[in-house]
């Protein structure tokens, strides 16, 4: 299948370990590809990379084939935005800012625009300072929808927006992906992505950690393991076993996360004499948070409420 | 229900750490709102009235010519009735500096308390801070109170710098003012500034945008502006005039020789200040946020589901002009009616600096032997040139609003090239400084014969297409700086204007070398009504425009775009 972005190496290195980097990555055409990742990893840092809002480093990016630095305005023609923050249009009225951003592709289709805004219930007759964060967000989406596009690039596209709209919104990607549109949306609600996507990427920290579709996340999911013993924990043992992680003793009972397969650890665990043992299977939520957890962070202390003393 | 009082539940869980917000960080964060404002207040305020005072130094050399001034400027004073108080004593440097100096300064004062005042409340309701702020453990009330306390922090000290260059000012033409009265005309200064910050505060409460509060109070202030203009030509207003703040302020004249501090008309404006804060305070704790204290209530109206039809807005500069059509219409207003109230005066002006000496060579400097067409070359089209340089540099910070703001980077999602968004805003900036200025000269050109100024039809076609050029000028400059430091853009064009203002004043007295001139843009402008074309300011200004928007579409092209 023809590749719709392509990346190589592509870097932005803002410093201080802040930015993106060494990003490698294809979307096929006609893919629905959600970009996952906690605030600051660096999702809307590679949208601005391939919008050519920011130069890279290093590494290159393609839309289409087309080198997204090189040829931005051929780039652009392909693409349907929605920035991640909406910009400021003051006293425009909706109608005027379709208008406006219509005119600088030179034209667009009123009865496409009447759709978006009929099913997404947005009124353009009211001034932009006076929509809420949910209509400002509406408007973006009439923005990025209303030209024909090959790459829908949407950051954090349903932020704001009340379930029904979401639901529609929704409805919209499927369509557009029906259509052969590529659309590539990024995200921190796994929910979101597990509606709308096909296959998935995930960011930490400014790193590509992980893409596959999402019954492959499933398979990368570990398992928690509890076991009390009738001695002393072989906790040095444990920790030797390839695939073992987060181990910790309290008392007699181990607690541990296993990937991969349970042999290793049975047999150590064989050695003693186990009370009881219990294992259970992560959601999907807890899978993504794994990847989103910093090993360099430590673990959270209890947040003081106002009544503890 | 029952209510409960804080304090009162004893079972509530203890709080730690300060309960109520701290006012002195909101006295700083306010002082440090105001620092561009009052750096520019600070320097216009000690400068215009040494800059004045200098001006008349040079003017009169003999007792005899220092009558003479004062005479002519007493004839003056009447056709400038309606912008500043009569002069009093002006054969004196200290009355000269008070008319030609402080009178000016007061709308400045002004002007800046209208600013301040709805920046403080409707610029951080639109930006969201007023929401932060008011999540804190901090009262309406103490906010309120805590940034006027800190605009009067910042008017004290503007007004202080003013005394200190009016002091300097009067010693330099060999005069004397004592402390009591250099501290009632601050006063009557400081008192402007905070009645008009009121009248700001006030109309921040029934405005629901800043720019809505600014008309508002600026209407309001105009009113009250007039009035006072209509009593100082007509005594019979006098009593009516007294609830406007320029006339109470403008009953002071403490450094003026014989003058006097109004201790009664100066407690009135801190009055004034002290119930319009207090109502404000009032209708703010009462409103809802980002809302008026009266909301009308919407009508219904159809919803709209198509695109505007407007074709302007689907073209390139016309939809710019487009969404500023309402700015733009009183920059053309402003530049008419400027035109038509200096030209009409350009006979009496003329005959004042006909009569004095120092003034003569001014009137040579304009290229003609007429004074009143030095008037309308030199003076009207340098209020001109300073109109068209304003409304560049407001030009300038609409596009640094547009780049922070996050229009840019919506501009350039779409298929686009990024030259072409400068290209836009200069072509933008063109179309509109050629109709104010077109209509400007217009005005001009129909209202000189009646001062028996017969003006050269190319010469004023040539002034005008000059005017543009400046324009264009000033913002190519705004354009290059917006490139790499969109922040400061604003601040420095002022400080390149403010300069380019002065200089010209300044190199003579201080015995500047030649070259010094051309550092103002002014100066690069000259007088092309009546000594043609300054060829080295044309090509200078050519050569800023080139560098300048070539700069700023290089710079463009690899610029990192987004908020």
């Amino acid at each position: 299948m023809a590749v719709a972005i392509r990346t190589e190496g592509l870097t932005k290195d803002y410093g201080a370990s802040r930015g993106l980097f060494d990003l490698d990555l294809d979307v096929s055409t006609g893919e629905v590809f959600g970009y996952l990742g906690p605030n600051g990893s660096g999702k809307t840092t590679t949208i601005r990379l391939l919008m050519d809002m920011v130069r890279p480093t290093r590494g290159r990016g393609e839309i289409f084939g087309v080198d997204c630095q090189a040829y931005p305005v051929e780039v652009k023609r392909m693409v349907g935005y929605l920035p991640g923050e909406m910009p400021q249009w003051g006293g425009l009225r909706g109608r005027d800012v379709v208008a406006y951003v219509g005119g600088l592709r030179g034209g667009l289709d009123p009865a496409r625009v009447s759709g978006l805004t009929e099913r997404l219930d947005l009124d353009l007759g009211r001034r932009y300072r006076e929509y809420s964060s949910g209509n400002k967000r509406k408007l973006g989406l009439v923005l990025a929808f209303m030209h024909p596009s090959r790459l829908l690039v949407l950051d954090e596209p349903t932020n704001g927006l009340d379930p029904l709209i979401q639901q529609e919104f929704y409805r919209l990607v499927e369509e557009a992906a029906a259509e052969g549109v590529t659309v590539f949306l990024s995200s921190h609600v796994l929910a979101e992505v597990e509606r709308a996507c096909q296959r998935v990427g995930i960011l930490r920290r400014g790193r590509l950690v992980q893409v596959a579709r999402l019954d492959e996340l499933h398979h990368l999911r570990y398992h928690r393991l509890e076991a009390d013993f009738a001695g002393e924990v072989p906790a040095d043992a444990v920790r030797a076993v390839a695939g073992v992680e987060e181990v910790s003793v309290e008392d007699h009972r181990l607690s541990c996360t296993v990937h991969g397969a349970f042999g290793p650890l049975l047999q150590v665990l064989g050695r003693e004499q186990v009370l009881n043992l219990v294992t259970h299977e992560p959601t999907l939520e807890e899978v993504f948070l794994a990847y989103f957890r910093d090993p360099a962070e430590p673990a959270q202390a209890p947040v003081p409420t106002g009544g503890a003393r | 229900m029952t209510t409960v009082t804080p304090g009162a539940d004893a079972l509530a869980p203890p709080v730690r750490g300060p309960v109520r917000g701290s006012a002195g960080t909101m006295v700083r964060y306010g002082l440090r709102s105001h620092r561009w404002a009052l750096a520019g207040v600070v320097f216009v305020g000690f400068v215009s009235p040494y800059s004045a005072a200098a001006s008349y130094v040079a003017a009169t050399g003999t007792a005899a010519l220092r009558a003479s001034f004062g005479r002519q400027t007493v004839a003056l004073g009447p056709q400038l009735a309606y912008l500043v108080p009569l002069p009093i004593r002006p054969d004196t440097v200290a009355g000269y500096m008070w008319w030609k100096g402080l009178t000016w300064l007061t709308l400045i004062f002004a002007v800046w308390g209208l600013a301040a005042a709805t920046g403080l409340i409707r610029n951080e309701e639109e930006r969201g801070l007023m929401e932060t702020w008011l999540a804190q453990p901090f009262g309406r009330l103490r906010l309120l109170l805590s940034r006027t306390a800190a605009f009067a922090v910042a008017a004290l000290a503007a007004v202080v710098i003013t005394g200190l260059g009016t002091a300097a000012g009067i010693a330099a033409g060999k005069g004397s003012v004592g402390v009591p009265a250099l501290a009632g005309q601050g006063a009557a200064l400081l008192g402007i500034a905070l009645a008009c910050f009121g009248i700001g505060l006030a109309a921040a409460q029934l405005a629901v945008t800043r720019r809505g509060a600014l008309v508002l109070g600026g209407a309001v202030m105009l009113v009250l502006y007039i009035l006072d203009a209509l009593a100082r030509v007509n005594p019979g207003l006098d009593g009516v005039a007294a609830i406007s703040p320029f006339h109470l302020a403008d009953i002071t004249t403490a450094v003026v020789p014989g003058g006097h501090f109004d201790g009664g008309a100066t407690a009135a404006l801190f009055a004034i200040a002290a119930v319009l804060v207090g109502l404000s305070a009032l209708a703010f704790q009462r409103r809802d946020l980002m809302a008026a204290l009266v909301r009308r209530r919407p009508a219904e109206t159809p919803v709209v589901r198509t695109p505007s039809a407007n074709p302007l807005l689907r073209l390139p500069v016309l939809s710019s002009l487009w969404e500023q059509r309402i700015g733009m219409a009183g920059w053309v207003a402003g530049s008419i009616l400027a035109a038509g109230l200096v030209v009409s005066i350009a006979h009496t002006t003329g005959k004042l600096l006909a009569s004095v000496t120092g003034f003569q060579t001014f009137v040579h400097a304009a290229g003609t032997d007429s004074a009143a067409t030095a008037v309308v070359s030199s003076v009207w089209l340098s209020i001109s040139a300073l109109i068209v340089a304003a409304f560049a540099i407001a030009q300038t910070s609409r596009w640094a609003g547009d780049d922070a703001g996050g229009k840019l980077e919506m501009e350039i999602a779409q298929p686009v090239p990024r030259w072409r968004v400068v290209a836009e805003r200069g072509l933008t900036l063109v179309v509109a400084a050629l109709v104010m200025t077109a209509l400007g000269s217009l005005v001009t050109g129909a209202v000189a014969p009646s001062q028996g100024v017969h003006l050269d039809t190319g010469g004023l076609l040539t002034a005008t297409a000059l005017l543009v050029l400046l324009a264009l000028t000033v913002a190519a400059l705004g354009a290059l700086v917006i490139a790499r430091l969109p922040r400061i853009a604003v601040p420095v064009l002022a400080v390149i204007a403010v300069a380019g203002f002065y200089i010209p004043l300044l190199a003579p007295l201080f015995k500047w070398p030649g070259w010094a001139l051309d550092l103002s843009l002014f100066h690069l402008y000259g007088t092309p009504l009546t000594t043609g074309v300054y060829w080295t300011g044309l090509w200078v200004m050519v050569a800023i425009v080139v560098i300048g928007f070539g700069g700023a579409m290089a710079a463009m092209r690899v610029r990192e775009v987004g908020r």
